[in-house]
């Protein structure tokens, strides 16, 4: 049998050999990733004879999700949603597109071809969310590579090198040979602390060699062409870049991204369905068929003792519709606004969460000429409001393309205040550092301020005062959120996860309370 | 920390909304018919009854010719312009793009709206309160009512939280300090003869007890 390196091995050879520094950055590496169980198996009892009636609030992925697998279950299902199509923030934007901006709709004009969208909401899918994987499987989503990182993107800051834009290579590949020679003159002092014998001693300094690109004697980074050739290399000797003194490339808070943007959730290779995001949305509604009803706005919910009833407007009048149960994926911004009768601390829960602000836009660029640059698909990085422009991974080689302008997810109100010509021109100005003629070759501009878009008011829920404000009173009021109301109301969406703004996210707060039904359904049953 | 006084009491009645011109679309189908003027109710909350969560106040039962000046306001960018004033600047462009036509519509739309009581979410002295609110009953009434003649709308029966942020807008010179904003800039000098947010407090503590 084989012997395994065991983590806690692992961990001590990094210590001993890289210091305890090291140690606790791997450690919080490792634990980037929140585990995804193996895809959720919710073997569902059938309902209750005459106790099967379910409304769903929200035609979002996880009131999606919970229609489609009640429905399986042999529930009777109805999706109430506001708005005129499906998807919440899985929307996709192509030729004919309306984005309902409150205050700017915007008609997308852009040639109208397969690989003519833009992701406005969700675009990557991890291969360890589970479960979102396993419905684009069994729904028939068809799925393709997405790049997130590409060597060849730039990063540009005006505090960095004169302002002028660097290869992603020629940023990583000079910090990484900085690091690895500190790696190298730290070394004698680890194996103090833990002596190896030779041959381990050869085989660590091989590595830390391997990692940074080093002087093969004297253990020192002067360069490597892993950073890219100034000219020639395939019939010419390749003539090497200068190497760039850490000192320069650290005046920027950017270059981190070139290692941390390429792990976890955010690795180098994702996935996208081929067409659009919205596909894994179609996947749910070509199943789910009239259940859906559209540009039907809920006006209020009424949880009773054995079921909950709710109004809606539809068609010109007011319906109301009485439910076994009720999953309510609405924005708790919006929820604020429609009359209920839900308990007060569940309501005081539901205030407490903040509208979140991300921004993202898109041009139809004339030619995709990112590729003349050798750049097909990844992110460039900017330190600039628009953030990060995306390369389409898809669609190689065609006439044209859509380019991400601006990806702001955490200061995006910066954006959503500008007017749209103002969103346009910075997105132009700042784009313009990464790609001089940048002007010339993009044309028919979207923007999609999340914060303003109709039926939604915000991108995924903030909880707390802020990035990483979960404190034990946040905590408090996310459990009061997460229990049901009589247990017949469910509150749900991405906004109920500890790990927001993911599609895997909408679906493990739909698993979850689908599973607490199921647990009472079952008793009652028992009971009975 | 959120004292409700008042509970929300509707009945859910199958009723059809005044004016055929009002209808939504009945199926994602009729794509274009879909999009109209009628965003209130994403942020006002349905029937305009106000939503915290967006901090956007309620519109239900409020005075229609209030409701005509604020929208021309708006759209003027006689209010919703001041950076600092984070709500009116959501409202603005919203505003901005509407015609004459559209705002009779959305007044009319908006103006069938029954009013309900709103919650009372804040806790000041109304005692304190009673002395502050002398000035205020001048235009705005003793009881809160507002007066047509005077231009002052009601104050009795509105979102306690949505007040105390125009007070401190008014306050603070982001609201009411545009030219052509007569009305508003009225108000400044009043919101002024406040102290601090105490006795913002206190005051529209005083109003949430004048009931409606």
């Amino acid at each position: 049998m084989k012997h395994s390196v065991s983590r806690r091995e692992f961990m001590n050879l990094v210590s001993a050999t890289l210091g305890t520094g090291a140690l606790i950055q791997l450690g919080s590496a490792l634990s980037l990733l929140p585990m995804t169980a193996q895809a959720a198996s919710l073997s569902l009892a059938t309902p209750t004879p005459g106790k099967g009636k379910v409304v769903i609030l929200g035609a979002g992925i996880s009131g999606l999700t919970v229609a489609w697998e009640l429905t399986k279950a042999g529930y009777d299902c109805t999706v109430l949603e506001a708005s005129n199509r499906a998807g919440g923030r899985v929307f996709t934007v192509r030729s004919g597109t309306v984005i309902d901006e409150i205050g700017n709709r915007q008609v997308c004009e852009w040639d109208k071809e397969p690989h003519m969208y833009f992701n406005a909401g969700a675009a990557r899918i991890p291969s360890t969310h589970r479960n979102l994987l396993h419905y684009c499987k069994e729904l028939g989503v068809e799925l393709e590579m997405f790049i997130n990182e590409s060597k060849t993107a730039y990063m540009q800051d005006d505090n960095m090198m004169g302002g002028q834009r660097i290869r992603n290579a020629e940023v990583s590949t000079n910090v990484r040979g900085f690091l690895a020679e500190l790696f190298a003159k730290c070394y004698t002092a680890a194996q103090l602390n833990e002596p190896f014998t030779e041959a381990e001693s050869e085989t660590i300094l091989g590595l830390i060699r391997q990692f940074g690109d080093l002087d093969r004697s004297k253990m020192r980074y002067t360069g490597s062409a892993r950073a890219g050739y100034v000219s020639g290399g395939f019939l010419e000797h390749g003539v090497q870049k200068e190497m760039i003194e850490i000192r320069n490339l650290m005046k920027s808070r950017l270059i981190g991204s070139t290692f941390t943007a390429n792990e976890g959730e955010t690795g180098p290779m994702l996935m996208q369905p081929v067409g659009g995001m919205d596909m894994v949305v179609q996947g749910f509604t070509r199943k789910l068929g009239d259940k859906v009803i559209y540009g039907a706005p809920v006006v209020g919910v009424q949880v009773k003792e054995d079921g909950v009833e709710v109004a809606y407007d539809h068609g010109g009048s007011r319906h109301s519709i009485a439910a076994d149960y009720c999953f309510n994926c609405i924005p708790a911004h919006l929820m604020t606004g429609i009359p209920n009768n839900y308990p007060q601390d569940y309501l005081a829960s539901m205030r407490s969460i903040r509208r979140g602000e991300a921004y993202k836009s898109a041009f139809q660029a004339k030619t995709r000429f990112w590729e003349d640059e050798d750049i097909y698909g990844g992110i460039s990085w900017i330190n600039a409001p628009i953030s990060q422009i995306w390369y389409p991974p898809h669609g190689i080689h065609k006439a044209k393309g859509i380019i991400l302008s601006a990806y702001n997810f955490g200061g995006g109100m910066v954006f959503t205040k500008m007017s749209q010509e103002e969103r346009v021109e910075a997105a132009l100005a700042q784009g313009e550092k990464l790609h001089p003629n940048y002007r010339d070759v993009v044309e028919k501009p979207v923007t999609i301020a999340w914060h303003r878009m109709n039926h939604m008011l915000g991108c995924s829920a903030r909880w707390g005062s802020g990035f990483g404000g979960w404190t034990d009173e946040v905590q408090t009021l996310f459990d009061r959120l997460q229990q049901p109301v009589n247990g017949r109301h469910y509150f749900i969406g991405d906004q109920m996860a500890y790990h927001g703004a993911w599609q895997e996210s909408a679906i493990a707060s739909a698993h979850w309370a689908l599973k607490d039904m199921d647990q009472r359904v079952r008793s009652m049953a028992t009971q009975a | 920390m959120f004292k409700e006084i008042s509970t929300m009491k509707r009945s859910f009645m199958v009723l059809a909304l005044a004016g055929g011109s009002l209808s939504l679309p009945a199926s994602a189908e009729m794509d274009t018919a879909y999009y109209n003027d009628h965003y209130c109710t994403t942020c006002h909350g349905a029937d305009g009854i106000g939503s915290e969560g967006v901090q956007a106040p309620r519109l239900a039962g409020m005075e229609p010719w209030y409701l005509k000046r604020q929208l021309e306001h708006f759209r003027a960018g006689m209010r919703g312009m001041h950076r600092e004033d984070f709500q009116g600047t959501e409202m603005q462009p919203m505003a901005a793009k509407l015609s004459d036509e559209s705002i009779a519509e959305l007044v009319a739309w908006v103006g069938s709206w029954e009013y309900v009581p709103t919650p009372v979410t804040l806790e000041g002295d109304a005692e304190a309160g009673r002395a502050l609110y002398a000035s205020c009953s001048s235009c705005h009434g003793a009881n809160g009512e507002g007066s047509p003649t005077l231009g002052a709308p009601a104050l009795a029966g509105q979102n306690d939280w949505y007040l105390v942020t125009q007070l401190q807008n008014f306050k603070a010179g982001y609201r009411g300090s545009a030219p052509g904003d007569t009305y508003g800039a009225q108000m400044i000098p009043m919101a002024a003869s406040l102290a601090d947010d105490t006795a913002i407090r206190n005051v529209v503590s005083y109003i949430n007890t004048l009931g409606r």
